[in-house]
Order: C-alpha cells, then sequence, then structure tokens
C-alpha cells in the first residue's frame, strides 16, 4: 500500500509557515542568535539559540491555549497548517476512528517545569500550583494540546524518543497506515527553546562554545571548526495519508513515504554508533523497497558534534560511498529536537518539488574525520526522487526513512 | 484596601488572566454560565488571587461561589482579616 505525504505544516527558527521556511533555507539563512541572558547560569557554557519568531495562534479558544506552553502552541501551528494543505476538516468533535494524532516531545515544557518545581521546593509542597500548570509538562502534552485545539475525537499516542521523536512518529504513522490501522495519521513533533535544552548537551561537551560572539557561523555540521551543537525550537507536522484515501478525498499528494525503520543500538546513551547507522539505513531501505543506487541525496542528522558528525559521515560513506550528495540543514535551523525530523522531511520534499538541493551551511572545510560521504557545499539543482533522511537520539536511538517524487 | 478597589481589581485579574471583556464583568454575572469559567480555571483564580491581592482562599470555600459579586464578597472578608502590611500592592 502506497502511503502519501498529503500535507505539511512548520513553525521553525527560519520561519512559521513551510513556504517562509523554505525560501530562508533558499537564501540561506541561519536562525541562530546569541542569548546573553544566559551567561548568568552558573555552568552554562553555550549561549546560543535558534528561537521561531512570532506567530499567531489568537483563533484557538482560550480554554485549550490555558493549557500550553510554546511547544504545543507550535505544533497547534503547525497542525493547522498541514490540515490546510491538506483540505482535511478533522476536529469539531466529529468520531475520527480512521485519523491517528501521533506526536511527541522530548519531555514536557521545560520553562513551566521550571516554575513548577522552583515553587514546590520554595513552599515545601503544592500551595501555590496552577491547576492549568501539570497539562504542559506532561510527556503528551503536545498531542493531547494539539487534540483539545482542534476538538479531535479520534485516537491520540505520544511516542517520544528525543531528536528522534518526530522521525519516529512517521514511520510509526507509515507502519499504522500500511498495517490498515489508520488512513491517515497527523504525525510530527515540537520543543520549545530553554536554556536547560542548551545544558543538557553542554554538560557532555556536546554544545557550541567557541562561537557565543559570531552566532551566525555557530553549527557547523561536517566542519573542521565544529564545536558542538546549537539548539533551537519550533514543530513539524506531517499528514501520511494511504494512497486510496488520498484518491477517495481528490488530494494532490505532496510526495510518497516510501518507508523507515527505528533502531535502538543498546550500547551507548550519549555516543553514536556508525555500525547501528549503517543497520538502520539498510533496514529503511529494505522496508521501503529501495536499493542503495535508487538514492539520490541523504539528508544527514549531523547536528555539528565531533563525534556525531564523524560517525554518520562513516556510515553514510560506507553505504553509499563518495557519490550521493549529503547535506545536514542543522547550520541553518540549529537542532529543534523532537521537530527536527518532521522539518527536516518537509525540507526534503520541498527539495524534490523545488528541484533543489540545499548545501550544509558553515561548511567551508570538510573535517577528514567526516570525508568519507560526497558532502554538498553549494547549492545544486536539478531533478531529485529519492531521499533519505537520517535522525538520530541520546538512548541509542537511531532511525531512517526515504521519500520519493510523486 | 477599599471594597471599590478589590473590584477594581478582581476584575482586572478576570480580565487579564481569563480574557474576559470588562463589560461582561458585572457583579451578578455567574463564573461557570456567564463568564465560560470552569473548575480548572477555578483553581488558577485562586493562585491568581493570591499573587495580585495577597488573600489566600480556601479552595473548599469556592463551592459557595457563584456570581463575581461572591469573590469580592469573599476577598473583603479576607482583606478585613489581614494586617494592612500583608496587603500586595
Amino acid at each position: 500500500m502506497k502511503v502519501f505525504v498529503t500535507g505539511m505544516g512548520a513553525a521553525t527558527s527560519l520561519g512559521v509557515g513551510v513556504n517562509t521556511m523554505f525560501a530562508s533555507l533558499l537564501e540561506n539563512r541561519s536562525g541562530i542568535r546569541h542569548y546573553p541572558e544566559w551567561e548568568k547560569y552558573v555552568g552554562l557554557h553555550t549561549h546560543l539559540g535558534a528561537p521561531v519568531p512570532e506567530y499567531d495562534i489568537s483563533r484557538i479558544p482560550r480554554s485549550a491555549r490555558r493549557t500550553m506552553s510554546r511547544m504545543s502552541e507550535m505544533a497547534v501551528v503547525a497542525t493547522l497548517e498541514a490540515l490546510q494543505m491538506a483540505d482535511l476538516p478533522v476536529g469539531n468533535h466529529e468520531n475520527t476512528p480512521r485519523v491517528l494524532i501521533c506526536m511527541g516531545s522530548t519531555t514536557g515544557s521545560p520553562d513551566t517545569l521550571e516554575t513548577y518545581f522552583k515553587k514546590l521546593i520554595e513552599r515545601g509542597g503544592p500551595e501555590g500550583q496552577l491547576g492549568t500548570s501539570f497539562f504542559k509538562v506532561m510527556n503528551h502534552s503536545v498531542a493531547a494540546n494539539v487534540a483539545s485545539a482542534l476538538g479531535f475525537r479520534g485516537p491520540v499516542m505520544s511516542p517520544s524518543s528525543a531528536c528522534a521523536t518526530s522521525a519516529q512518529a512517521m514511520i510509526m504513522g507509515w507502519e499504522l497506515i500500511q498495517g490498515g490501522m489508520y488512513d491517515i495519521v497527523i504525525a510530527g513533533g515540537a520543543d520549545e527553546l530553554h536554556y536547560t535544552g542548551g545544558a543538557v548537551f553542554d554538560i557532555v561537551q556536546a554544545a557550541s562554545r567557541g562561537y557565543n560572539d559570531r552566532p551566525d557561523q555557530a553549527s557547523r555540521p561536517f566542519d573542521q571548526a565544529r564545536d558542538g551543537l546549537v539548539v533551537s525550537e519550533g514543530a513539524g507536522v506531517v499528514i501520511l495519508e494511504s494512497e486510496q484515501s488520498a484518491q477517495r478525498r481528490g488530494v494532490r499528494p505532496h510526495a510518497q513515504f516510501l518507508g523507515g525503520s527505528y533502531l535502538c543500538d543498546g550500547t551507548h546513551m550519549s555516543q553514536s554508533n556508525a555500525s547501528a547507522m549503517i543497520e538502520v539505513m539498510k533496514m529503511s531501505l529494505e522496508r521501503a523497497k529501495m536499493k542503495i543506487s535508487d538514492v539520490e541525496y541523504v539528508n544527514a542528522h549531523a547536528t555539528g558534534t565531533i563525534q556525531g558528525d564523524a560517525e554518520e559521515a562513516q556510515a553514510i560513506g560506507a553505504l553509499f560511498g563518495n557519490q550521493v550528495p549529503v547535506s545536514s540543514l542543522k547550520g541553518h535551523f540549529g537542532h529543534s529536537l523532537a521537530a527536527c525530523g518532521a522539518i527536516e522531511v518537509i525540507s526534503s520534499i520541498k527539495m524534490i518539488q523545488e528541484e533543489v538541493l540545499i548545501p550544509t551551511r558553515n561548511l567551508a572545510h570538510v573535517d577528514p574525520t567526516c570525508s568519507q560521504a560526497l558532502h554538498l557545499q553549494e547549492k545544486r539543482t536539478g531533478k531529485l526522487n529519492n531521499v533519505l533522511s537520517n535522525n538520530f537520539a541520546f538512548g541509542g536511538m537511531n532511525t531512517s526513512l526515504l521519500l520519493s517524487a510523486v | 484596601m477599599s471594597n471599590q478597589e478589590i473590584v477594581t481589581r478582581v476584575n482586572e485579574l478576570m480580565s487579564r488572566g481569563f480574557e474576559i471583556p470588562q463589560d461582561k464583568l458585572t457583579p451578578n454575572a455567574t463564573l461557570f454560565d456567564d463568564l465560560g469559567l470552569d473548575s480548572l480555571d477555578a483553581v488558577d483564580m485562586l493562585v491568581h488571587l493570591e499573587e495580585n491581592i495577597g488573600v489566600k482562599v480556601d479552595a473548599e470555600k469556592l463551592i459557595t461561589v457563584r456570581t463575581l459579586q461572591d469573590i469580592y464578597t469573599m476577598v473583603e472578608g479576607l482583606v478585613d482579616q489581614k494586617p494592612k502590611s500583608e496587603l500586595s500592592h
């Protein structure tokens, strides 16, 4: 059974809305900026982040907005765009048993968690806590708030695997449509910018520290002078739909979701593992019924870390040699954590549609440890049919998926 | 704090915290039916009352509260019990 992408929505550091975001990518813009206010946090060395510009959710009733932190708000913005693009009027409290919402985040709202526990500790108990706070910090806050905003009366699930969350949500959606469980899956992920997000990577020496005074040069995937990732925020949502459902509704697909796979390497919580990356890409190709030679572009996860980028370049090189162009978009967006998989899928579909490959931003000199792959350092135009997209996460999580033109 | 000041501050809180238009904030307006609040909002309202006016309301007392006037009356009673120095500004 073919599965199509019939809608896309994005709220990113490069703009809100798919077309705005892609226009910024074509202009090679960076969404990263300096956060001098983060300098006060003891032991925090990274003072960079990539925020999402202003967005409007005033059309959502207050009764739904009151339980949303930024991550849920951005997920709602992206979902509404995706549903509109797919001409899919779900919600309004109508039963939709064949439509699944499948989206998640790394954690609940870090901003709300900080406020909640600060007060809890100060007061020695729960006195004075807002009744709405908990609904911003649940593990399924993003999915539940999107459902609440839509008036969605149907199945909802909330996968969570940190930076692989939305990739895993999409692959699970594809699996469930393939398995005949659902006709349509609204899949994606979201996360919000907070200094603790930077701190998580800073503590394990994986966040950028040396570019605080030059934010547009920070986040340098595969580059000799890379020094770690820059945290971002955002939401990415795609509408996955069976061929039969898309035909029945008369909706135009934007791409085919060929398939994907996920694999936990079970060896290390934080260190990337090239052999597991190779394995998950092979599994993904097999499930998508594609050959290595079919792949014309690899959208890498590469976040700009010393070890992760080298492992991924080695894995891609081992599988594709130096014949298939590779780029990472983390130099543009920063790392939007749970959102990045869906945002990168949407960017890849736009590359297919616009027949242009976006190069890796800030890749001036390919690091020798990353030299096994064919890196895109300049924009390239031309017809593009098949794309492989990787995403990896703490916990040994590895995902890979394939898309094709329609 | 005068009764009029209490009305003004409670109304500000209702308008800012719950996006209720000023013209709906009449003393006889019922919290749930007329102003569209629910039990979750009621819990948040207690926190806002404490943070903005400095009165601690026992959550159990909310059972007796039906209208905006009931809130004014409850806050007036609590303000009267407090020394002036403890009231928030």
